[in-house]
Formats: structure tokens, C-alpha cells, sequence
């Protein structure tokens, strides 16, 4: 047999076996604050899934991904600061700060839940659409990309912070209540709100693993490793790479909606270039070309700074420095390889390996 | 709107360039030669700034003597970096941007666990503490002392790499390190060698950076964007990062004498993103193909 | 929670509804503080401030001061006689780890009241967490008003109080013409539209307005802006590390403090040491404390304070003097719930709805007696005018006769006044928690 590690079924069965996992967690605990903070965690696993996905299979650096994800953000913020108004009071109080006498055009769409809701995913995942179909079309990538995202990614936390009266400014947006959808509250730290973004998190994660999968996915990843010889051969570069990049970027709006769903709060900070870049970091220290590795180096990291963080306080920052410098010298291929290459280790043992690595999706490193 | 604070501003904006490009300087190198992407070039420019502060403060040097010394101290800092850790790094450019990230933390960290996390304090000779008058436009000492220093490393940068053998030997690695090496050439050292330098000038730039803004564990960390920004722009080349800076910080004088800061800065990334969209090697990009 | 049959079975249930049906989602309904206090047992209270990160300039001197305020309330018998003990935490000069760490003291450790926060928008990022769960945040600095939510008490001068004195004082001094320069966010703007009104009333002229992008330290473009205009002084609400970077850069263009000074509503003692005593000399600050304010309760304050372990910073200023008192504030409103519902009813919510007009007496409050407004629970204080000299200390030029009054509604007389139990608008209509 060959390496479990890249046996198909043998994939499937882990991924169950984390979400079975995550899914007995509320039926065994009774603490909201963990509930929660798992929750969060789920969403920066969906925001790791959705680089692995662009970085990991389809080559693209996204040092940007705080676009999509901000933008989702203040969709849901913005839809559920309207849930808060009403007809005596139309407008949110930060805009009456701002001399603001009316609703913005901009705003009135969310005053509609189910319009704005649909907007805070639409809106970012058509900007993917767009500004990656007019880049990748002009065949920029590799680095490049990753640095005018980097630019776009200003662009965008500049002019929010610069329109407060539309936006906030930096303080951001802090809707008072909890969404309310269909005639119910959705409070952030119950069952409810966990379920959701678990469900969202599956379902990214069940799409993602069945895109790289498919041939569709199979052909991304032969642009990663040579896009000139994937080009001579006939493929449409520029449509495989925005078709990824997009929907890469739906998952992080989906995300952003999440995220906002469960901390009521969205500020300029989430598109900040520092944050773009811990979810590189998550893909990276799990492991970009598993999905599910990503997904775990999200948890890892978070969770480490929440649990970790207050203990050595000082000399915190000097761990998680010196864990990334590690991981990246000796593991460039993530947490993940250490499992692959156990398993390896495993499968030599066990005799000699048969030819076929089971023609999986799993990649060979290239660069 | 009248001519005089239109000049005013363009003036302005030459010294605006001269503070973009001298961030730049040093990434330029790093980026231009070997195609590593150092996030931690920003914390270089902090620890420029505090070995400034600590000649200054323990052995009380002059301020003109500690911007070569904290050339030197960070040029070292450089070296220790590349021989422990980047040039294992070498053929895989994107994944120095995650170790030298990892880098930035430790070292950001690093000083606060030593120098604490209060402001600290560059003096200069006093006579670097007023304006200068350009008939009717004016400017600070300072910014002149910024615009002098960075016209002479990038004169100097010039010479380096157009007029001496080690330049020849540089510039032949950044177009075929194979190549390079069959004639001979150690490319590992070159690497090292210009990891240094490129660190070193960081070092400059916060010594200067400290006298005009602040001295503070995170004051690397808003320069590295826009450094990146100029390298990319300018293609990697020395030229490009000139060119790049210069019309960037005169539009950014200009865009906030017509708008704001805020605005200036929006209008300032929008356009590198449009124009990248249709130059993307950058505006001198390098002969040869680096991998 | 125990495994139980029927726990599972709710919670299956609420998860197969949650995935297969949306709108049979289950209401869930927000509990209020879900804890009460044991005789015997400390009183936690969360300290959340960022220990790194740019933030951490100054909320570590918070942090500080308040583990020296509560070691000195714990030394002197405590609170009710109890001891108060601190729960640190490190935000990160992140607003996602404010908001994760809030929920964490809340829910898990369940302090009962937060000291925290610095800048607005890390309040804000907890206030959602604050007012669902009834809780208490002591938010210790100044900021722009424009809130009214039952839940937080503030030690710190607002909008409204902060430029009252100052801006009348500046134009009887130097003239009538003034550049306002700040950063570019909420409370420079807030504060700016208030110190318009002080302008107007003192019979000045505002030359221009300018903001910068916070933590940006190119100010060449603005000082060209005034250099312009000509102003008689410039009145500054730059924050942080662009403030320095303005005072420095102020000088170093020929700018001269006699001339053209700077009235500031933030260049305290912290700021006047980073930059270096000679680019800070001359100009003026509005605040409620200074640290060479002479009275008996501030020199036993600094000496005390400086020489105790948690004084290693080597100054103290109006933002830690404010935090500070805010301990005193928590003090003062504990006991006083205590005593009207018994020492184990205390919630957090009973505290707030008891601190209303509590006070902090000359003797405790290094800047002078301090009560907690009834209404809107901001504090009523004398706002002070320091002049910096060249040591980098403040001479004091001028402070208020009596207190001033806390507003926060003070230019926005259309939105309504708060009040105890929220925005009473002018049509009479209450709206609770509005930020």
C-alpha cells in the first residue's frame, strides 16, 4: 500500500473525524465563552481554508484576502445596524455624529436583512471576480499579485477610515443587538451561533476538497507548478486562476459575515495588512496544500494565543516568532508534511510501496 | 490656489521622496539581488533607530558618527540573518516572507523586552532643529540633511554596483547565478554580502527616521508596506526605486495640498494597483531573467 | 453542563434545527451576569490593556497604576472589606483580542467590573459583550461623548469639558485665529466640533482644518497648510506617535512655540519626554491632571507611585491619574451597593445604578475632588491648562473655578440628553444602549 497520507478515502475519513469532533463539543460543554471562542476559531479556519485553496492549489498569494473578508464584514455589520433602527429612528447614531441628515444611498439596500445579507456576499465576491479577472488576464502573478493585493488591500483600509460618515472611520461599526434572522435572535455565544458557523465551515471545507479533486482542480494545480505549459496546452489561465481567486474570496465574505455575527463589531482592523497576513500564516504553519492542515494551523495558532499568550505575556511574541521561523526553515510544507512523512515512514515499512499514489490531489511542492 | 504653495508643496515633495526611497534603499537591494521578500526590513529600520539611541545614550557618540555605527550595527544584524537562516531560503522567495515575519516579531519583541516599550529620544546638533529659507519657500535643516544623505547612498549605491568588480560580480548573479558561478563567482557570498548592505542601509534610515518621528519598538512596522510598494513599482532596480519614490512623494504632496493625508494616500494606492495592472515587471524591470 | 440524555437531546435538536431549517432556529435569550460574590473570596476585577504592541505605550502605564491603585485599596482593608484581585490580560493592541479577552474576563472569569481600553475603537469593540451580559466597563481616559449606554462609567474629561477653558484661554492670549490639526478619527473630530463652539463664543476665526492618518508621521504637508494661513496658535488633537513626530517636525520647520503654539488636548508628560523636552517647551495641554499639580494628595500620589514597583516608567500622568481614580470610582460605587442591597447581591449592574454622584474626596483624588455625574455616569471635573517648560514639566496657567459639567450629548441637542436609563430624545421617547 502506499502512503495513507494521500489515500483518498483515508482523507475523507479524517475530515469526518474532525467535524464529528467539533460537533460534539456543544453537546458536551456548557460554557458559553468557549463556545464562542471556537466559533471565532471556525471562522479564521474557513479564512485559512480559503488561502490554502488560492495559495496551496492554485499558486496564488493573496496577501489581501482581508478584502473579501472585511467586505463581508461590514455587509453584515451594516445589515445588522439596521436591524436597530426604525422608523422613529432611521439612521445610526454614529451618521447623526457625522451630520449625516439622511440614510447614504450606500446604506439603504440593508435596510432589507435578506438584501443584505445576500449584498455582504455578493459584493466582495463579484470585487474577486472582477479584480481578478482583469489581473490574472494580464497574466500578473506570483509575487506580483501578492503585492498588489497588498496595495488594494491599503486602498480599501485607507478610504474607509478617510468616508467616516459612511463607514465609521476607525472606530468601525458596533451594531448594539444580536442578528436577529427570521424572527429569531441569534445570541453569539449560543449553541445556535456555534452551529452555524459550523455548518458553514463543513461546507466550505466538503466544496473546497471536492474542487481539488476535480479536473477543474487538477488543472489549477498544474498551473501552479507551470502556467506557461498549461497555457501552450490550451487552458484558459487567466479564467482557472479568477475562478479559484473568487472562490477563494466567497468563502472569506462568508467568513467575514460569520465573524461579525459572533463579536458584533467590524473596524478598519480587519483589513489591515497585518491581519491578511496571519491568515497567510495559519495556511503556512498547517500546511498549504492540505486543506485541512490549514484549517488546524488556524486553531493552533489562535488558540495558542489565547491560552498561551497570557501566561508568557513578555516574551510571547518571541515564541510565535521563533515557532513561524522553525516551521518555515524545516517545514515548508507545514505541520502537515510531519504527517505525511510519518505516515510515509509507515507505509516503507510496511513493504514496498505500489507505483500509484492513488493519481490524488495531494501536490508535489514546486517552485 | 496660488503658485507660491503649489511650490511650497512640490519642494515638499522632494523631501517627501527622499524619506520613501531611503526606507526603500535597503529592501531594494535585498529584493533586487536575491528576490527575498524581507518583512522584517521595517524592524531593521527600528533597530537602526535604537542603536542610534544607545551609542548616543550610553557612550554619549555624536549624532552624525552613529548613523555609519548603526549602519554597521544593522549591516551585522543582516549577515547573522542571512547565514542563519535566509540563505536556506533562497529557492523558495515566498516562504521568506513568512521566516522574515517570523523575524520581525522576535526582533520587535526582542527590543521591548530590553529597551521597554516607552518612546525614546534621538538629539541632534541644534542647528539641525530649524528651516532653511528658499526665498519665498522654506524647509526644514532636517529634511535636507535626509535628502543629502540619501542622494549620497544612492550615489554611492551607484558606484558600488556600475564602477568596481564587486558591482560586476552582483549584477551578473542577479541575471544567472548558474551562469555567475561557472565564471567563478561565489554567489552564496554575494548574497550575504549584499543581505548586509541592503540590512545596513535600513539601519541609516531609522537613525534618520528617529530625529524626524519616533523612536518606538513598532515605528518599523509603517514603513514596510510602502518600501515594498516603491521596490515593486520601481521593477527592483536601483533606478526604479528612485523614479518610483520620487513620483510617488511628490503626488503624495501634491494629492494632500489639493485633499487631505488620508485621501492622498488612497489616491496614491489606487494608482500603483492600475499601474501595475499594466507593468507588472515594475518601471525598470531587470535584465535577465531572475527565477 | 453533564452529559445528560436530555441536554443532548436539546442540543441535537437546536443543531438539527440550526442546519436543516433556518427559520425554526431556537430563540436564545442573553443572561445577565451569572455569578454572585462569597464572603471570604477576593472581588475580581479584569484589567484589559494592551501590554504589547503600539497600543502599549500607554495602557501599560494603566495596567500598572491600576495593580498599584488596587494594592493600595487592598492595604488599606480592601473594598467592603474585601480584598480586590486583579485579572491581567494582554489585548495585543488588537480590536479582535479586546473583544475575545472581554468575553473571556466576562464570561469565564467573571470579574465583575472591566477597566480598559484606551482608544475608542477598542471600547467599542467590547461594548456589544459589555451591554449584552449587564455589565460595567470603567473606561479611565477622555473621549468624544456621543454614547449612552447603561453600562460604562468614565474617569475621564469628555469632549465637551476638555476644550471649554482652553480654547477662551488661548485666544485672549495669543489672538483670535486658529488651525485645528488632528488625527483622522472620531474623537479629534468630535472634539474639534466642540472646541468650534468654545471659537465661536471667545470670537475666534478657524483658519483650516486638517487630519492626519493615525500613526503617520509625514506632517511636512500640513505645516506648509499653516504656514499658509498664519495662525495665531494651532489647536492639536494628534494622538500617539504622530503627535510626537508633529512636535518634532513643528520645530525642525521654524516653527517657534512663542510665536505659534500648539494647545493640545493629549501632549502630556509622556509625550514631552519621548520627543525631548526642547520640542515640547512652550506649548499648552488641557487636562484634568498634571503631574506637577501641588497638593498634598498628588505629592504623597507621585512619590508613593514612583517609588513602588509599578513606577519604573518613571512619571506619571492625567491618563494614569485617571485610571487611577477610576479605582476609587469602583470603590466608592461597591460599597455603596453593598450597603443598600447586601454585600452578596452585588452585581455589576447594582454598582453602575449605585455610583451615580459618588465621589472621590480631595484626599484620595490627586487632581482634586472628582463625583460621578447621575445622569449620563461621566465625571464631573476641573479641567487645568499646563504650559510645558523646558525640563518638560507643566506649569499650571490656569484652572477651572468650579467643576464642569459632563455632556455628552453637548452638540447634539437633537438627539436628546442622556440619562440614567438611556437617550431620552426630545419627543420623550428612551432608547437604551445607544452607541
Amino acid at each position: 500500500m502506499g502512503n495513507l497520507y494521500h489515500n483518498k478515502t483515508a482523507q475523507w475519513l479524517t475530515y469526518a473525524v474532525f467535524f464529528a469532533g467539533f460537533a460534539v463539543i456543544p453537546m458536551t460543554v456548557d460554557d458559553s465563552f468557549l463556545l464562542n471562542q471556537l466559533a471565532t476559531y471556525g471562522v479564521y479556519g474557513m479564512l485559512a481554508l480559503s488561502i490554502s485553496l488560492c495559495w496551496g492549489f492554485g499558486g496564488i498569494l493573496n496577501l489581501g484576502q482581508g478584502i473579501a473578508f472585511g467586505l463581508g464584514a461590514y455587509g453584515m455589520a451594516m445589515t445588522m445596524q439596521m436591524q436597530t433602527q426604525d422608523e422613529s429612528n432611521p439612521i445610526p447614531p454614529f451618521m447623526l455624529n457625522n451630520s449625516l441628515d439622511h440614510l447614504p444611498m450606500l446604506w439603504q439596500p440593508f435596510q432589507n436583512t435578506y438584501v443584505g445579507m445576500i449584498l455582504a456576499v455578493a459584493a466582495p465576491t463579484l470585487f474577486c471576480a472582477v479584480f481578478g479577472g482583469i489581473m490574472f488576464r494580464a497574466r500578473v502573478s506570483g509575487p506580483f499579485f501578492a503585492i498588489m493585493t497588498l496595495a488594494m488591500l491599503s486602498a480599501f483600509y485607507t478610504i474607509i477610515i478617510d468616508r467616516q460618515p459612511y463607514t465609521g472611520g476607525v472606530n468601525g461599526l458596533t451594531p448594539p443587538s444580536s442578528l436577529q434572522f427570521a424572527g429569531y435572535e441569534v445570541d453569539p455565544y449560543s449553541p445556535t451561533a456555534y452551529w452555524v458557523v459550523f455548518g458553514f465551515l463543513l461546507g466550505a471545507t466538503v466544496i473546497a476538497k471536492l474542487i481539488t479533486q476535480s479536473s477543474f482542480g487538477l488543472v489549477t494545480q498544474a498551473i501552479r507548478d507551470d502556467s506557461e505549459r498549461v497555457r501552450f496546452l490550451g487552458y484558459s489561465v487567466a479564467g482557472y486562476e479568477t475562478v479559484i481567486y473568487t472562490v477563494s474570496g466567497l468563502i472569506a465574505a462568508i467568513a467575514g459575515c460569520c465573524w461579525v455575527m459572533l463579536v458584533q463589531y467590524v473596524s478598519p482592523a480587519q483589513l489591515d495588512v497585518g491581519f491578511s497576513l496571519s491568515m497567510v500564516i495559519w495556511a503556512a504553519i498547517g500546511g498549504r496544500y492540505s486543506l485541512l492542515g490549514s484549517i488546524l494551523g488556524a486553531f493552533i495558532i489562535q488558540g495558542a494565543q489565547s491560552y498561551l499568550g497570557d501566561t508568557f505575556l513578555a516574551t510571547w511574541l518571541l515564541i510565535l516568532g521563533g515557532f513561524f521561523i522553525i516551521v518555515v526553515r524545516f517545514l515548508p510544507n507545514g505541520l502537515a508534511s510531519l504527517v505525511e512523512s510519518g505516515l510515509g515512514l509507515f507505509a516503507a515499512k510496511r513493504g514496498p510501496a505500489s507505483a500509484e499514489p492513488n493519481g490524488d490531489a495531494k501536490p508535489i511542492p514546486a517552485e | 490656489m496660488d503658485l507660491g504653495s503649489l511650490l511650497n508643496a512640490l519642494i515638499l515633495g522632494v523631501s517627501i521622496a527622499s524619506i520613501w526611497l531611503i526606507a526603500a534603499l535597503g529592501l531594494t537591494i535585498i529584493y533586487g539581488t536575491a528576490g527575498v521578500i524581507n518583512m522584517a526590513h521595517g524592524e531593521f529600520i527600528m533597530l537602526g533607530a535604537y542603536s542610534s539611541y544607545m551609542l548616543q545614550f550610553y557612550l554619549g557618540l555624536p549624532y552624525l558618527l552613529c548613523l555609519p555605527a548603526s549602519f554597521v550595527i544593522v549591516a551585522l544584524v543582516g549577515l547573522a540573518l542571512e547565514r542563519g537562516l535566509i540563505r536556506y531560503l533562497y529557492n523558495r522567495p515566498l516562504d521568506t516572507l513568512l521566516a522574515t515575519y517570523g523575524v520581525s516579531l522576535v526582533l520587535m519583541q526582542g527590543v521591548r523586552l530590553i529597551f521597554g516599550s516607552d518612546p525614546k529620544y534621538l538629539a541632534v546638533p541644534e542647528m539641525f532643529q530649524s528651516n532653511v529659507m528658499l526665498g519665498s519657500a522654506s524647509i526644514s535643516a532636517f529634511r535636507i540633511v535626509v535628502l543629502g544623505i540619501t542622494a549620497f547612498l544612492v550615489f554611492a549605491l551607484w558606484l558600488l554596483f556600475y564602477k568596481t568588480r564587486f558591482g560586476v560580480q552582483v549584477r551578473a548573479v542577479m541575471q544567472n547565478k548558474e551562469m555567475a558561478a561557472s565564471f567563478g563567482i561565489n554567489s552564496g557570498r554575494i548574497y550575504m554580502m549584499t543581505f548586509a548592505l541592503g540590512a545596513g542601509l535600513a539601519g541609516v534610515a531609522g537613525a534618520l527616521f528617529g530625529v524626524l518621528a519616533i523612536v518606538l519598538p513598532t515605528m518599523g512596522a509603517s514603513y514596510v508596506v510602502q518600501a515594498f510598494l516603491m521596490v515593486v513599482v520601481g521593477g527592483g532596480s536601483l533606478a526604479g526605486s528612485v523614479v518610483a519614490s520620487g513620483v510617488t512623494g511628490e503626488m503624495q504632496s501634491v494629492f494632500a495640498f489639493f485633499t487631505n493625508d488620508t485621501f492622498a494616500r488612497f489616491i496614491i494606492f489606487v494608482l500603483i494597483v492600475v499601474f501595475l495592472r499594466f507593468r507588472p515587471q515594475g518601471l525598470f524591470a531587470q535584465a535577465g531573467a531572475r527565477r | 453542563m453533564q452529559f445528560t440524555r436530555r441536554n443532548l437531546l436539546k442540543t441535537t435538536a437546536a443543531a438539527s434545527a440550526a442546519l436543516a431549517a433556518p427559520h425554526l432556529w431556537l430563540p436564545t435569550a442573553s443572561e445577565a451576569w451569572g455569578a454572585t460574590l462569597k464572603k471570604g473570596e477576593p472581588i475580581k476585577v479584569g484589567l484589559l490593556f494592551s501590554l504589547t504592541g503600539s497600543l502599549a505605550v500607554p495602557e501599560e502605564d494603566s495596567t500598572l497604576v491600576m495593580q498599584y491603585a488596587i494594592e493600595e485599596i487592598n492595604k488599606a482593608g480592601g473594598v467592603a472589606g474585601v480584598p480586590i484581585e486583579p485579572v491581567i490580560v494582554d489585548a495585543k493592541s488588537d480590536f479582535a483580542v479586546y473583544s475575545e479577552k472581554a468575553k473571556e474576563l466576562i464570561l469565564r472569569e467573571k470579574v465583575i467590573a472591566l477597566f480598559g481600553c484606551y482608544t475608542s475603537a477598542s471600547r467599542k469593540a467590547i461594548l456589544p459583550t459589555v451591554m449584552q451580559r449587564d455589565h460595567l466597563l470603567y473606561y479611565p481616559t477622555c473621549y468624544e461623548g456621543a454614547e449612552c449606554t447603561q453600562n460604562t462609567i468614565c474617569t475621564g474629561p469628555l469632549a465637551n469639558q476638555h476644550s471649554q477653558d482652553l480654547i477662551p484661554f488661548m485666544v485672549q492670549q495669543f489672538g483670535k485665529r486658529v488651525f485645528f490639526v488632528g488625527s483622522n478619527y472620531v474623537w479629534p473630530k468630535e472634539s474639534n466640533k466642540n472646541a468650534k463652539v468654545w471659537l465661536q463664543k471667545a470670537g475666534g476665526e478657524l483658519l483650516g482644518e486638517e487630519y492626519i492618518p493615525l500613526g503617520s508621521s509625514e506632517f511636512g504637508p500640513v505645516l506648509n497648510k499653516i504656514r499658509e494661513a498664519k495662525p495665531d496658535f494651532i489647536f492639536s488633537t494628534v494622538v500617539g506617535a504622530s503627535d510626537i513626530a508633529f512636535h518634532k517636525q513643528f520645530k525642525q520647520e521654524g516653527f517657534k512655540a512663542d510665536k505659534m503654539p500648539i494647545a493640545s488636548l493629549t501632549t502630556g508628560e509622556i509625550e514631552t519626554r519621548a520627543m525631548g523636552a526642547e520640542f515640547g517647551a512652550g506649548h499648552f495641554l488641557s487636562a484634568p491632571y498634571f503631574q506637577s499639580l501641588d497638593n498634598p494628595t498628588n505629592n504623597k500620589f507621585v512619590e508613593n507611585f514612583l517609588k513602588s514597583k509599578y513606577g519604573k516608567n518613571g512619571t506619571t500622568h492625567y491618563n494614569m491619574e485617571e485610571t487611577y481614580t477610576s479605582a476609587y470610582v469602583f470603590k466608592a460605587g461597591f460599597e455603596k451597593a453593598a450597603a443598600a442591597v447586601g454585600f452578596e447581591n452585588v452585581t455589576p449592574r447594582a454598582i453602575r445604578d449605585h455610583s451615580g454622584g459618588v465621589r472621590v474626596e480631595d484626599n484620595v483624588s490627586p487632581e482634586g475632588l472628582i463625583w460621578i455625574d447621575e445622569n449620563n455616569f461621566n465625571c464631573w471635573l476641573k479641567p487645568k491648562i499646563g504650559q510645558c517648560q523646558a525640563d518638560g514639566t507643566f506649569k499650571i496657567v490656569k484652572a477651572a473655578d468650579s467643576h464642569v459639567a459632563p455632556d455628552p450629548y453637548s452638540i447634539y441637542p437633537d438627539a436628546g440628553v442622556c440619562t440614567k436609563d438611556g437617550l431620552k430624545a426630545p419627543d420623550g421617547k428612551i432608547r437604551k444602549s445607544v452607541i
